[in-house]
């Protein structure tokens, strides 16, 4: 199969679950509608040729008894169909996967209980932190994973998760600005751009669906940190964000990519792994990680106390820090890996490439998105209610 | 039947004012021709009906009048104004509708004013003018019902009432008390008939009920296949049917085709197929009087005949047969007598038994040549 | 359920008369009255029980029971976006009203019958596509360089620029609706008795004034049923608003969807608006029964 480029899907389909998607929170409009319910998100990725791909599990955990079977819950476009033939011819185990398409999502189904087939999940940083504090988490046997090493130090001792204790990094990114530097008005080198430019922008700007993501760029295009608790720095930066409100056409974290391309946008905040698939496609576009900074987020797999086959999640965590198959699927589908034994076999190609793994001086600037106090989370919601109704 | 279409000789002769006038209408539904050139003139303050069996074509004549359809072809003339344009909402008619099509929505009240005021009548001549109406068919106390809690004759009364109050030139009735009981069929048909001589407007009714017709009408027009079969007075269609649909259609009859043999004055000799003799004595000249060997038939009401044991001794139109068949109606005796020749006659006999023969007895039947019609055919 | 004379004067003994008259409306209303319990009034006592727990959130432990959820309600952001929700809902019923009389009246009653059904097919045929398949044809349709300023320039005409703001929001919502306003009060306009526009037309009402005074009464159940159904489809559309309505987009059911599966969590918020809407639709619901009450004591 050559590299998926499900920029073909999207044009068929503008729904966004085809797309390859950095996905937090609520994600693209198109997917949280239609995740509405508890979605059980039981799209299975690989459809056609996994073995066992009938067999999904939707709400309940009846399949889950065979140990020969490994549900995986899941991202879009974390893994692809070579992936999950090699595992089975390596480990005879059928992989079964289905994807979320926020973290939201996916804590409230495994909350609800309908989520006790899976094994593996595929949370992100800050639903790590939630998990664990949730007590949801198994805590992982070092003696059993084999290439945790291998990891980037960066990835070594996480924030969300000391030591990698219950989780396992697998894709970062950042989120950035994408744009085609024919049509803006002068280069664009971050925040400064659109703060400038909101009356040429006039609604052609897209943000990310996210409050965070928001007010986290907002925050470290003040000087703030993407992380602040103190109310008076929300409130300046919901009071920033006003001023661009007319140029801002939507808050959507997918969809907007046809109209960057037709010029009926101008700029589109987005998650790096979206932006590089798209470049692929349009080579014209440029994406860069704002001045000021932007987050850096990272996406793990975690065992759930509620796996039914935990050897087999052990295997796969196995399968996929092994630096070989891991640097294989990079080159597959295009993320950036924490794997530095994986990034060392990598093309130079991919490996250059600055949107996938920017230069260090740019991730400096860069900071992963933590779980804030209530109150805190309460203030944000309570703004981002706000900014979207005035 | 290739008869010529009816002349309504008797109303243009006369002087007196026309309120509806039809001149060779046709009307065509989707290539089914439902009314073949009709020609009617109808006075001021007639009480006029158009009777007929159903699909001859009676409701698209009235539904012509009413402007509801537009004539194929001819034209309906309102006192004398051609209707060819004028669309329903402006013609000097008012309906009562055969479902008498109430306004579910409105009250009593509000039916009857509907008209009114949509001539933005004024507010104190509406409410003297409702409260006549409802007070005209005794319905004051009902004002503010609505339709559906009332009962059929009620709601009759209301749909009149709501045609009345706008005075005018034309009362059309569809089948007003088609969908009422027997019993109060016969008191609307009253009533109707005291409301028409109280108001002294023109009633135009159509109905397939010719007891209803001849009891109520100035004059009948019988309508069958789009055409009219006939007008006159109810005794003159009843007396003297022009055709042979008409004396079947009005009461009952016994109709012989035959051929003319001889005539005789104003008396014809009618040969049946079958043989039998039958003269005919026409109290009238004759208007178009049958020549010899064409075809008529001839009609005899069941109530002129007379039925007897043998031995009459009459000896014109008197015919031998088996009693085969009696009914009693109460008032009357309804007799089926099987003549020698095979033909079956119906026979209506006043009730007195004591001079009935027994039944499968032989008997003889014989009436007056004055008491029976040869028709053309 | 009425025994007809015939069952009471079968041989059947009493006793299983009565058993069977006690069994049937059991084993007729069991089915739809579990589904009814189990997915219908479970949850709703469920979200109701959490609108009155003051800030619940899952996996936390639960408060004590307060009203302090619904008086959040009424802080002025949320009372913002309540009558945005309630300003769309209005105004798609009227926009739906307003171009779906005429189409149900003209297939009702103007076109050839032999055609209706054809046509009403015609009309109901985008409702078997994905609604998020039909926002994103109006986001091809309405963006500044989609299809509909493209027809707009060839006749010369200035471009429009309605996507991300309420137009696009109104007129997506009226296109996912108006097809059920369309059915309804063609199914309305359809029982029309057209011998009351006879009867008007006959006591001196022009066509227009027969219109008013009487095709609208008369179909007024029907112009209500389908009101209600559009007002109630569109307060609670999630999809249209968010995907067409742009930075402006905040509904109340994205809103109860934010309160749910978003960042904050707060559950015990997202019930008591859950339960405002339900409230909300209830009201209107019971207004549609106690009007169509009164119209068919009437009829």
């Amino acid at each position: 199969m050559p590299p998926t480029n499900p920029r073909k899907f999207s044009r068929l389909s503008p729904s966004p679950r085809f797309s390859v998607a950095r996905r937090r929170f609520l994600q693209t409009s198109a997917a949280a509608v239609s995740g509405i319910v508890l979605s059980n998100c039981a799209r299975n990725l690989s459809n056609n040729t996994a073995p066992s791909a009938e067999t999904s599990p939707t709400a309940d955990g009846t399949t889950a008894t065979d140990s020969k079977t490994l549900h995986v819950f899941s991202w879009a476009n974390y893994t692809d169909d070579e992936l999950l033939k090699n595992f089975k011819d390596q480990t005879g185990i059928s992989v079964v996967v289905d994807t979320f398409d926020s973290n939201e999502t996916m804590l409230a189904k495994m909350q609800a209980g309908g989520g006790r087939a899976y094994s593996i999940i595929f949370p992100s940083d800050y639903m790590v932190e939630q998990m664990i504090e949730l007590n949801m988490l198994m805590p992982l046997d070092r003696s059993r994973l084999k290439g945790i090493d291998g990891l980037m130090p960066k990835w070594q001792n996480p924030v969300y998760d000391a030591n990698n204790a219950h989780s396992v990094p697998a894709v970062w990114g950042t989120t950035g600005l994408i744009f085609d530097p024919q049509r803006v008005q002068e280069k664009v080198r971050g925040w400064d751009y659109v703060w400038n430019n909101v009356d040429s922008l006039s609604r052609r700007l897209t943000m990310i669906n996210d409050v965070r993501e928001v007010f986290g760029a907002t925050l470290q295009y003040l000087g703030y940190s993407l992380n602040s608790t103190k109310p008076a720095e929300i409130e300046e930066a919901y009071n920033k964000l006003l001023e661009i409100k007319p140029a801002i056409a939507a808050f959507m974290t997918n969809g907007w990519e046809d109209q960057l391309a037709s010029g009926d946008l101008q700029i589109s905040m987005a998650y790096s792994q979206d932006a590089i698939v798209l470049m692929e496609e349009s080579p014209n576009l440029q994406y860069i990680v704002p001045e000021s900074g932007s987050s850096l987020w990272t996406d793990t797999m975690v065992i759930p106390k509620s796996a039914p086959n935990p050897d087999a999640a052990y295997e796969w965590i196995n399968f996929m820090l092994e630096p070989e198959n891991s640097a294989k699927l990079v080159e597959r589908l295009k993320f950036a890996t924490p794997n530095e034994a994986a990034f060392n076999r990598l093309s130079p190609e991919v490996k250059n490439n600055e949107n996938l793994f920017p230069p260090q001086a740019i991730l400096d600037k860069c900071e992963g998105i933590a779980p804030v106090p209530q109150d805190i989370a309460d203030l944000y919601d309570r703004f981002w209610t706000q900014l979207t109704s005035t | 039947m290739s008869q010529t279409v009816v002349q309504d000789r008797d109303a243009a002769q006369t002087d007196t004012k026309l309120d509806v006038e039809l001149r060779k209408v046709f009307k065509v539904f989707n290539g089914e021709t439902a009314v073949r050139g009709i020609d009617l003139t109808i006075r001021q303050g007639e009480f006029f009906s158009i009777l007929g069996p159903s699909g001859c074509g009676k409701t698209t004549t009235l539904r012509l009048i009413a402007g509801f359809e537009k004539p194929t072809g001819g034209e309906v003339l309102i006192r004398g104004k051609s209707m060819v344009n004028v669309p329903p909402y402006q013609r000097p008619v008012n309906t009562v509708f055969q479902s008498y099509a109430l306004f579910n929505h409105m009250t009593v009240w509000d039916n009857v004013a509907f008209g009114l005021r949509l001539k933005k009548c004024s507010k104190s001549e509406l409410q003297e003018r409702v409260g006549a109406a409802l007070q005209l068919v005794k319905m004051e106390a009902f004002a503010r019902r609505f339709p559906a809690q009332l009962s059929g004759g009620q709601q009759q009364r209301v749909a009149l009432a709501r045609a009345l109050v706008n005075r005018p030139t034309v009362v059309l009735l569809d089948e007003p008390l088609g969908a009422l009981d027997l019993k109060l069929r016969k008191e609307m048909q009253v009533e109707l008939s005291n409301l028409h001589q109280e108001l002294g407007v023109t009633f135009v009714m159509v109905t397939h009920d010719q007891e209803e017709a001849l009891s109520l009408s100035d004059r009948i027009a019988v309508m069958n296949g789009g055409r009219i079969e006939q007008i006159g007075s109810p005794s003159e269609i009843y007396e003297h049917p022009q055709t042979p649909f008409v004396a079947d259609f009005i009461g009952d009859t016994n109709l012989f085709q035959g051929r003319v043999g001889s005539i005789y004055g104003s008396t014809l000799q009618v040969i049946t197929p079958k043989g039998l003799e039958i003269l005919v004595k026409s109290q009238q000249a004759w208007a178009d009087l049958p020549s010899q060997s064409k075809d008529v038939v001839v009609s005899v009401r069941p109530e002129k005949i007379h039925i007897g044991a043998s031995e009459s001794g009459e000896s014109i139109n008197c015919y031998e047969g088996t009693l085969k068949h009696v009914m009693y109606l109460g008032t009357h005796v309804h007799c089926v007598v099987e003549l020698r020749s095979g033909d079956s006659l119906t026979v209506l006999q006043p009730n007195q038994s004591h001079r009935l023969p027994e039944l499968h007895s032989v008997v003889q039947v014989y009436w007056s040549a004055a008491d029976c019609l040869a028709l053309p055919v | 359920m009425a025994t007809t004379p015939l069952a009471e004067s079968s041989a059947a003994s009493g006793w299983q008369r009565r058993l069977a008259n006690l069994i049937q409306p059991i084993v007729l209303l069991l089915p739809s009255g579990l589904w009814l319990t189990l997915l219908l009034v479970a949850p709703t006592l469920l979200i109701l029980e959490l609108s009155l727990i003051p800030g619940f959130r899952l996996g936390q432990p639960a408060g004590s029971y307060g009203l302090g959820n619904y008086l959040e309600v009424f802080q002025p952001v949320y009372l913002q976006v309540i009558g945005r929700s309630l300003g769309f809902a209005v105004g798609t019923t009227i926009v739906c009203l307003l171009l779906g009389f005429p189409v149900a009246y003209w297939i009702a009653i103007k076109a050839p019958k032999h055609w209706r059904n054809l046509l009403l097919v015609g009309f109901v045929l985008p409702l078997w596509t994905s609604s998020l398949l039909r926002a994103y044809a109006w986001i091809t349709i309405l963006r500044p360089s989609g299809l509909l300023n493209t027809v707009l320039e060839l006749f010369g005409l200035p471009g429009q620029s309605w996507l991300n703001r309420s137009p696009a929001v109104l007129i997506g919502l009226t296109y996912s609706f108006l097809p059920y306003m369309v059915l309804i009060l063609y199914a309305s306009l359809e029982k029309l008795d057209r011998r009351l526009l006879e009867a008007a037309a006959d006591l001196g009402a022009t066509p227009q004034q027969s219109f008013w005074k009487i095709t609208v009464p008369q179909t007024l159940p029907g112009i209500a049923a389908g009101g209600l159904l559009v007002f109630i489809a569109s307060l609670g559309d999630f999809v249209v608003p968010e995907l067409l309505g742009g930075a402006s987009s905040m509904t109340v059911s994205r809103l109860i969807y934010n309160q749910f599966l978003g960042a904050t969590r707060n559950w015990g918020l997202g019930s008591s608006f859950s339960m405002l809407l339900i409230l909300a639709v209830s009201i209107a619901i019971a207004l549609l029964l106690k009007y169509g009450d009164r119209s068919a004591a009437r009829s």
